[in-house]
Order: structure tokens, then sequence, then C-alpha cells
């Protein structure tokens, strides 16, 4: 059950990302005047950084387990990823260039997640769901595991959107209902936050049928860019919860609620996913995913989301079956001299993508 | 030279620096019809297009040339604002301005002024906010502290110890006016110093927590601070450490306060040290140049290390060209306190003193000394 729930989670996000993908920056009145209701994802084209960025943050949680550092995460973000920067950073979000900028300036973390403006960022809200695998059924953890990694990049909001992703996917893997998973992501961040503050008006205006009302609550009007976690997280919740956690109506609700579509429909994805397992992900969408291209981390080209999620679980059982408590699980960890991967994929160790390439 | 000139320096110093920055220009072309700057943005894609260098700038065909001129503009005019309304409930005050479709403002206000109106009080209105780290707050801090530092001056009970004031401020110049007790000038003298220390850092933070979080905040506070040091007489050296004492190590403006200095010093004077802030502070990854914890670090720095000297800092300030919306202004506003409005060159005290209204249309024609004086 857990296999399939991981599964449908990280392919509930890639189909969320590669829906949300053309549609991204734009308002609801927008995509309906372009799309009519967007529910088909563009055919050949995939995801974006939100695919795999999550694809490293598991690779990351693989390798270290419950006993990650800011310190190892930093460290994996200059051998992994600074080197391998040829040119554009491509789909890097602000939180990302900002941290890489500040780690190149020799910063570690948490200023390296202070030094930039853009704390608030939903870099890694957008990567966090892994965390939420790894600590199923407990959502404490996987918030605190998600910061490990989030104040290398992140700071206060951004570090909370991560959190509140990483607890609800925690919740939704034991298949709590959408208002439980919510309640999970709320909990696990201050109530004092624009964070929790946008996540309880999100709940209300979706309860009063408002998208208006959820716009004037939680997007920022007078502002540019669509980034900030506290917006981007309150809006993918509430497509998960206008979706009723089913998968393609949360990520459909989601998508179609424009600004940082493809961050906020993976967001939803993640969650019904979780809740709903790799079978509630339409045949359809599934097809359209693949292996990522590694066009914004080269480091995770060729990887697929499903063989990813089947190794974060056989991760997450090592671990609870007492082995290598805190280190890689066995056969993770490149021999030395050989060129490193985050992680060295075990594809007998996951099951077959029999969905996309049947 | 009295608490009264210094405050009148703080206050045209800072909008010095406004009018010296290129956006300034930028700014007080709203006061143009909108049509010219449309054709302005029409111009600057022609370039892109075209790919030509010749890039346009701020023109008027048609329209009035007056805004054109070297001015003030936003960063003057939020100074002046706060000093009118320096005896309200700050949340009331910008209550007053919630609403309003007439102004122009940073985005840190904007969202601080949509947060008031549906209902969301500081400090929510400053935390909930994209730019929450920006320095609208400083330059308003500019008020709160020239206030503190004149009551200080006055005061039986002065914040600044009468030891270790400046007896005279020598001839505007780099290095000029550092004199070897550099010691931080704020130390209480007594409890009442020290109320009056704690009721400005009170008031200030509650300005500040209207539109700013975090660094934004802080950036407040050092301003502050700082600005109270000089206006009663305290040195330079003794107002960047009063601002370094509100700037925590373990935040982005503290440290990048303490970087600035370390290579401003090192560079020698300001303009030398441009490049060498250019290359510790900014990253240019992201769209706007307002952040606190660069324009605050750079201030201060070039305020220090020209030894108080508007005339070789601001330009220096003015010539990084991300942040040369507001750091000139602080800049100017901290150099200006330092040497009093009578060392400040006498064109630009003319050209920077009236206020255009290009950011808030009722100080249109406002003197802006009739302003400090309000304070004196």
């Amino acid at each position: 059950m857990k296999l399939t729930r991981a599964r449908g989670c990280l392919l509930g996000l890639a189909a969320g990302d590669a829906l949300g993908r053309p549609v991204e920056n734009l308002s609801p009145e927008e995509i309906a005047r372009r799309h009519g209701r967007l529910t088909e994802i563009e055919p050949g084209k995939g995801g974006t950084d939100d695919t795999e960025y999550t694809i490293f943050a598991a690779s990351l949680l693989c390798r270290y387990g419950p006993a990650m550092t800011p310190a190892d995460v930093a460290r994996e973000y200059r051998e992994q990823i600074i080197p391998n920067i040829d040119g554009p950073m491509r789909g890097a979000g602000f939180s990302e260039l900002g941290a890489v900028q500040a780690l190149r300036r020799g910063l570690e973390p948490p200023m390296s997640g202070m030094w930039h403006q853009h704390g608030w960022s939903d870099g890694l809200a957008m990567r966090a769901a892994p965390y939420g695998i790894f600590a199923t059924g407990d959502p404490g953890e996987a918030a605190r595991l998600v910061a490990v990694d989030g104040v290398v990049s992140n700071s206060v909001e951004g570090v909370y959107g991560g959190q509140a992703v990483a607890a609800a996917v925690a919740v939704a893997m034991t298949g709590a209902s959408p208002g439980d998973v919510v309640e999970a992501g709320i909990a696990a961040v201050p109530e004092d936050s624009w964070t929790s503050r946008n996540l309880r008006a999100a709940v209300s205006a979706v309860a009063a049928g408002s998208v208006e009302r959820l716009y004037q609550a939680v997007v920022v009007r007078h502002y540019p860019w669509t980034d900030l976690a506290p917006e981007a997280v309150a809006l993918a919740f509430a497509g998960y919860l206008m979706g009723a956690g089913e998968v393609e109506d949360s990520v459909v609700s989601a998508a179609n609620l424009g600004r940082d579509a493809d961050t906020t429909a993976a967001i939803a994805g993640a969650l019904a996913g979780a809740g709903r397992g790799e079978i509630a992900v339409p045949e359809r969408w599934a097809r359209e995913i693949g292996p990522v291209t590694g066009r914004c981390l080269p480091v995770v080209a060729g990887r697929h989301v499903l063989d990813v999620a089947t190794e974060l679980v056989a991760a997450t059982e090592n671990r609870a079956a007492g082995g290598a408590r805190g280190r890689a699980v066995a056969g993770a960890r490149p021999a030395a001299g050989v060129p490193e991967r985050a992680v060295a994929v075990d594809r007998s160790a996951g099951s077959s993508r029999s969905r996309s390439e049947g | 030279m009295s608490s009264g000139d210094r405050i009148q320096g703080a206050f045209i110093g800072l909008a010095i620096g406004d009018a010296a920055g290129w956006p300034a220009a930028r700014h007080r072309s709203a006061l143009l019809a909108p049509w010219s700057r449309r054709l302005e943005r029409e111009l600057d894609a022609f370039a892109e297009e075209h790919r030509v260098t010749t890039l346009p700038v701020p023109f008027t065909l048609n329209q009035p040339v007056e805004p054109l001129a070297i001015g003030p503009s936003d960063d003057a005019e939020w100074l002046a604002w706060t000093a009118l309304t320096i005896h309200q409930d700050r949340a009331e005050a910008f209550g007053g301005l919630a609403g309003r479709t007439d102004l122009r403002v940073r985005i840190s206000v904007r969202a601080a002024l949509d947060n008031l109106a549906a209902g969301k009080a500081p400090p929510a209105s400053g935390h909930d906010n994209p730019h929450h780290f920006d320095d609208a707050a400083a330059i308003r801090a500019v008020a709160f502290g020239a206030a503190a530092g004149n009551a200080a001056a006055d005061g039986p009970c002065a914040a600044v110890p009468a030891g270790r004031r400046r007896a005279a401020v020598p001839a505007d110049g780099p290095h000029a006016a550092v004199p070897a007790d550099g010691r931080r000038a704020a130390v209480p003298a007594d409890g009442a110093a020290a109320t009056a220390e704690a009721g400005l850092r009170a008031v200030v933070r509650a300005d500040a927590s209207v539109t700013n979080a975090g660094d934004g905040v802080h950036a407040a506070l050092a301003m502050a601070v700082a600005i109270a040091v000089l206006v009663a007489g305290g040195t330079m050296a003794a107002a960047v450490e009063a601002a370094l004492a509100e700037l925590p190590e373990d935040t982005a403006i503290g440290h990048a306060s303490r970087t600035a200095l370390v290579v401003a010093r090192r560079a020698g004077d300001p303009f030398a040290a441009v490049p060498a802030l250019d290359a510790a502070l900014l990253d240019h990854v992201y769209s706007y140049g307002v952040a606190a914890a660069h324009t605050v670090p750079v201030a201060l720095a070039l305020a220090e290390v020209s030894g108080g000297s508007l005339s070789a800092a601001v330009p220096a300030a003015a010539c990084l060209p991300s942040l040369a919306d507001s750091a000139p202004a602080l800049t100017g506003a901290l150099t200006g306190a330092f040497t009093g409005y009578r060392a400040l060159p006498e064109g630009w005290r003319a050209a920077a003193r009236t206020l255009t209204g290009c950011g808030l249309p009722e100080l249109a024609g406002t003197d802006l000394i009739d302003i400090a004086g309000g304070l004196a």
C-alpha cells in the first residue's frame, strides 16, 4: 500500500507539473480564455524544475536518511548542482539560484538561505513531497527533515511552505481525508505565520465555494512574481480540497487557479496521489510522464519519478528493518571513482514502469 | 552647529541622495502624462529590437520639462510624510493611506496598504509581504532618529555625553571628521537616556512593522539610532557602531553590513570601494534593488569611509546602478546629519528641497526645510 501511495504521490506531482507548465503565471481568466478548462498535458513536453528538484531531494533522503544535516545538503549542492551549471541555470527559481550564489560565495546554511531576498520562494514546497513519503504517518518528522534541506535555500516562510507540504504528504500517505491532510499541513507551521494564515483562509474560501475570496485572501495583487510560498501552497491546498482529494480533479483545479500553476498543480498532485495511489493517476497523464531530461538539473537526467518513489520506499523499509540507519541504502552510494549521480539507481529494486511503458 | 542644522542636514542630505540616483527621473516622470512614459517604454523596446545602444532617457515631448530637472522623488516624500505624521499612531497613519488610488509606493508599502485594507493589522501587514525585506522603513526611520537625536541634544539627559561630542565639524572632506575617540555615542548617560533610547526603538519598530519584517525592521532600527547619534553630535564612527549594534550578525543585513565595512575600509575611499561593494554584496539574481540588506550596508560603509562627506559618499552610492534608488538617499541622510545642512553643497541644497508630489501628491510644492524645522 505504501508503495502505490508513494508512486502515486510522485507521479501525481510530475503530472501536475506537466499540466500546469504552459499556464504558469497566468490568471484564471486568461487560462479560461486560452484553454477553456485545462485538463490535458501538452504532449511530449513533460515537466519542469518541480519534478527534477523533487528527484534531487529524494536522492538526498536515500543517501543520508534521517541523520541528514544542512551541511550535507550544502555539500551536495556544491558537488552535484553547482559544477553542472553550464551557462543558464534553467528552471531555477529565485531561491535556488540565490542559494547557489550564496554557496559559491562560501556562505553556509542557514546564511545561504537568508543571504538572498527570496527566502519565501516556493522552491522548497515544490520539492517537499519526498520528505512526506519518507516520514509516512509522522508529520512532525517530515517537517523536521524538510527543513534540514530547506534552510540551505530558503528562510522563514519558504521553509514553512515546505514543512506544510511535507507534513501534509506524510498524513496523505496514510489515506487520511483531505480535511485531515490539510489540517496536518497547517499544524506543522507556526500559527502566527503568513503560511498558516493563508492556509486557513484557503480552507474557509473553499468551504464557501468562492475562488474570488480565495484570491483576495492569498494572492498578492501588486507583485509581479508568483513564486511566493505562502501563496502557492495555499492555492495548491485549495485545489486539492476543491478536487476532494481525487487526483484528476485536484490537479486540474490547482492548475486552473493559475499563478505558479506548475508548482501548485504539482503539490496538489502529490497530496492527491499519496492519498489515492498510483492507479488513481489518469492513464493518459501517466503516459506523458517519462524519465526527466535533466533540463533544469543535469544530475537527475534519466531518472523516472516512479523509480525514485520505489527507491524511497525501499530506503524507509531498510531503515525500519534496522539496517544502515542514517546511512545510505545498500547500493545507493556509488563506488569511489565512479562519476556520481546523486543516487545510483538500483533498477532491480524497483518495480517496472509498466504504466508508462504499457 | 546646532542639532536643528543637523536635522536639516539629515533631511536635505537624504533628498540630495534621492535626487542623485538615476531612478529619481523615472519617479518624477510620473508627473508627466501617461502617454509620455508609454513612449519611453516603446523606445526601450525599439532599442532592443533594432539592436541599438542609444538608450532612451526620460523626456517630455509636449509636456512641462520641470519634473525632469534634478530633484528629489519618492524617498524624500516618505521622509516628509513621516515627519508630518510623527505624533500619530503608526498603524493609524498608514490606515489613512489605505484604499487611496493616487499614490505611487514601493511594493512593500503597496502590499501593506492592501493588508491594512483587508483588515490585517501590523505586524502581519509587514510580515505577510513579498518585500518585507526592503528599506522603506529605513528611509522613514530617519525622521524618528532625527527627532530623538534632537531631544537628546537639547535635553538634560543627553543620549550623547558631552565628552563624546564633536567640538566642531571640520571642512567637508574625506577622513576629515572622524575623531580618534570613535566610541559609540549613544551609550545611555543615565536612566532617562536609556528610556529615551528604548522609546525610539519602540516607535521605529511600530512604524517599520506596518510595512516590513525581519531585515526591513532591523534596517529601520539601525538607521534611526545612527541618525540619532549624529543629530545629537556624535561621530560617524559612533553612529556606525550604534547601527551595527541593531544588526545581529546572524541576519543577512548584519552579515552584509560587516562585510561592506571591511571591503570599503580596505578600498580606502568611497569611489574606490564601489566595485568591491558590488562584488561583496550583490548577486544580481533578483529583479529589484531596494533590499535593506544591500542598501543600508552600502550607506553605512560609504558614510564611514568618506569620513562623513556627502560629496564623496553619495556619488559613490549612485554608482551602484541596482541600488541607486535608495542607497544614495540613505547615504545622504547619514552624511548630511553628520555635517549639518549649512555644510552641504549649495547647488544641491537648492535643487533638493522642494518636493514634487510624484509619490504622495499632497506633498507637491512642500519645502523639506520647513518639514525638518518642525522637528527641531
